[in-house]
């Protein structure tokens, strides 16, 4: 092995040729300015900082706000406030959280079709003329005007939050389950879309260009052997999406849908504290055993692949 | 149960199977929360709403549609003003949950403990405690946390920000610490027979080579907090969702597509911004 050219420089060389990249330099010097930008301009008020009277709001809520309505005037053990917990829990919690969870895996399942179906118009290396080839040849203005509008698709949905969405199509659906799965699903496949489509162009080429050559069209070759090869990671990126859904999902119905967070906004109005508290601990509960079970199928497809 | 579960060769294979209990599943709770297509159609107003509302997608208002009360700013001011809210909640945000993501995430990573603490009892405790708080905090979603926190103290900035930071922490926290664990050993193995102890392997050795994905994962939270406040002012707090929602109340949907046009463009400029620098701090 020939000494390498490195080992002849000082320390003080090697730090003066590390790479270095202008635009990350000026990216960490923005994030840094607007950071103190943030905390300075005036928006954050430092003054509502104000220990004392904030302390008081919250002992006032620790207190008396979280105690138990039915017991608050009365000596109560543990096992009352058990009690007091499973009614709430068997009259709307576990209900929500069963709706919650439905809408969601419906959501999920929708975008992960419309993604599906469309990604392949958005992947650099199926919506081409020559789709799978070896990247030479012309490229055709309609296949690029289908990408190009496909991505901008995809980029618009996942920039709307679920929750604007939801807003808006409450308005016009009225309060059924539709307004929330849509806006899930909207948003999903948006990032879904985008998340195939890059997994597709990141595909190893030459088999798929060896198909082409052998003369299989575009249909074959996607469906036989770019959706296997994609399916896994795909996936993959599914379950992820389906833990967030499962969080959107209980807030999405504090507009008025019946999830778990219907429930929470019902007691809110109502300055029902205790309950409120307790039914987002249930949604926390609910995401995390989602959490749990997403990580277990991931585990599991990432040991197939 | 156990062996069954683990077993390798399921009938149609692992993907297979899960393709295919993914649609049974959604299909079953589709049937369960009776849902039908012609609750895709809109009710009754909700048409002609409909109709309004989109009409206006392509031509949003770029002034007051019914005049304002004297001295109020211009409403392309109106919008930028409120773009310029979210973003700063959105980075205050962003900056305490750095904080958290940090810490938890040094402690609640495997890495982070030498092999004699990791035997000695201290470590496993604190590494423990460290893991619970991250799941706490994440697994209650931003806008819950807003709306405790907003029943604990009231409406004020602070509320915004820390509702922002607790989850975005908790996340951070989770995916640094597996990307600390999940990093190249190769220069902390060096570094290790030259002789450096535990603190330099970690911080020279280890943590240089989980940078750059921590970076990149970072910024792309931050786009993920801008959509966050933007939200968040659906309950009071003065960002972009607020004027959404009072706009889209008053029917004036002109407005509500400028404003929605707004966060769209926002997003997609710190989405370009972190994509090209991404790609620089991973290559």
């Amino acid at each position: 092995m020939s000494p390498q050219p490195n080992a002849q420089l000082s320390l003080h060389e090697l730090k003066r040729r590390r790479p270095r990249e202008r635009l990350v330099q000026i990216t960490l010097l923005l994030l840094v300015l607007l950071t103190c930008y943030a905390w300075t301009c005036g928006d954050i008020h430092l003054n509502d900082l104000d220990l004392a009277r904030r302390t008081e709001n919250l002992e006032r809520f620790v207190q008396e706000d979280l105690a138990p309505y039915s017991l608050r005037d009365q000596e109560h053990s543990w096992t009352d406030v058990a009690a007091w917990a499973w009614t709430i829990a068997v009259t709307r919690g576990f209900e929500g959280a069963l709706q919650t969870l439905a809408m969601a895996t419906v959501a999920i399942t929708l975008s992960a079709m419309v993604a599906f179906l469309l990604l392949w118009c958005a992947a650099r290396t199926s919506a081409t003329a020559r789709p799978y080839g070896d990247g030479r040849g012309r490229e055709t203005l309609a296949w690029r005007a289908v990408r190009m509008s496909t991505t901008a698709l995809f980029v618009y949905l996942r920039a709307i939050p679920e929750y604007i969405w939801a807003f808006l199509l409450v308005a016009m659906l009225g309060p059924s389950a539709w307004p929330l799965i849509l806006a899930l699903a909207i948003h999903n496949s948006g990032i879904l879309g985008r998340l195939g489509a890059e997994t597709v162009e990141n595909l190893p080429p030459r088999p798929l260009t060896a198909l082409r050559t052998l003369g299989a069209t575009r249909t074959h070759i996607g469906l036989f052997a770019a959706t296997p090869g994609f399916l896994s990671r795909f996936l993959l990126y599914v379950f992820y999406r389906y833990e967030t859904c499962v969080r959107e999902a209980t807030v999405l119905g504090m507009l008025g849908i019946a999830s778990l967070g219907y429930w929470i906004e019902d007691v809110r109005t109502k300055r029902y504290y205790d309950e409120m508290v307790l039914l987002v601990a249930m949604g926390a509960l609910l995401v995390l055993c989602v959490d749990l079970l997403s990580a277990w199928v991931r585990r599991r497809l990432r040991q197939a692949s | 149960m156990k062996r069954w579960l683990e077993r390798r060769n399921w009938p149609l294979g692992t993907r297979g199977a899960t393709v295919l209990a993914l649609l049974c599943l959604g299909a079953l709770c589709a049937w369960w929360l009776q849902l039908s297509p012609s609750g895709l159609l809109p009710r009754e107003g909700g048409v002609r709403l409909a109709g309004q509302f989109f009409a206006r997608a392509l031509t949003p208002a770029w002034d007051y549609e019914t005049p304002p009360p004297e001295g109020t700013p211009p409403l392309v001011m109106k919008a930028l003003e409120g773009a310029r809210r979210t973003v700063v909640f959105a980075a205050a945000g962003m900056s305490l949950a750095l904080v958290f993501g940090l810490v938890l995430g040094f402690l609640g990573s495997s890495a982070w403990w030498p092999q004699r603490m990791r035997t000695s009892g201290v470590g496993p405790v604190v590494w423990t405690i460290a893991r619970a708080i991250m799941v706490g905090m994440r697994s209650v979603h931003e806008l819950l946390w807003a709306v405790l926190f907003l029943a604990a103290f009231g409406l004020n900035s602070f509320t915004a920000v820390v509702a922002i930071a607790l989850p975005y922490g908790g996340t951070l926290a989770k995916i640094f610490s597996e990307m600390i664990d999940e990093a190249p050993r190769d220069s902390a193995g060096a570094l290790r027979q030259l002789g450096a102890n535990g603190t330099q392997t970690f911080l020279l050795g280890l943590l240089p080579r989980a940078l750059p994905d921590m970076w990149a994962y970072a910024f792309y939270r931050f786009e993920c907090a801008i959509r966050s406040s933007a939200v968040l002012g659906f309950f009071g707090f003065e960002t972009l969702g607020y004027a959404i929602k009072q706009s889209f109340e008053n029917l004036q949907y002109g407005e509500v597509w400028l404003y929605l046009w707004t966060l769209f463009g926002l997003v997609v400029l710190v989405e370009l911004w972190a994509a090209s620098a991404r790609r620089r701090f991973v290559a």
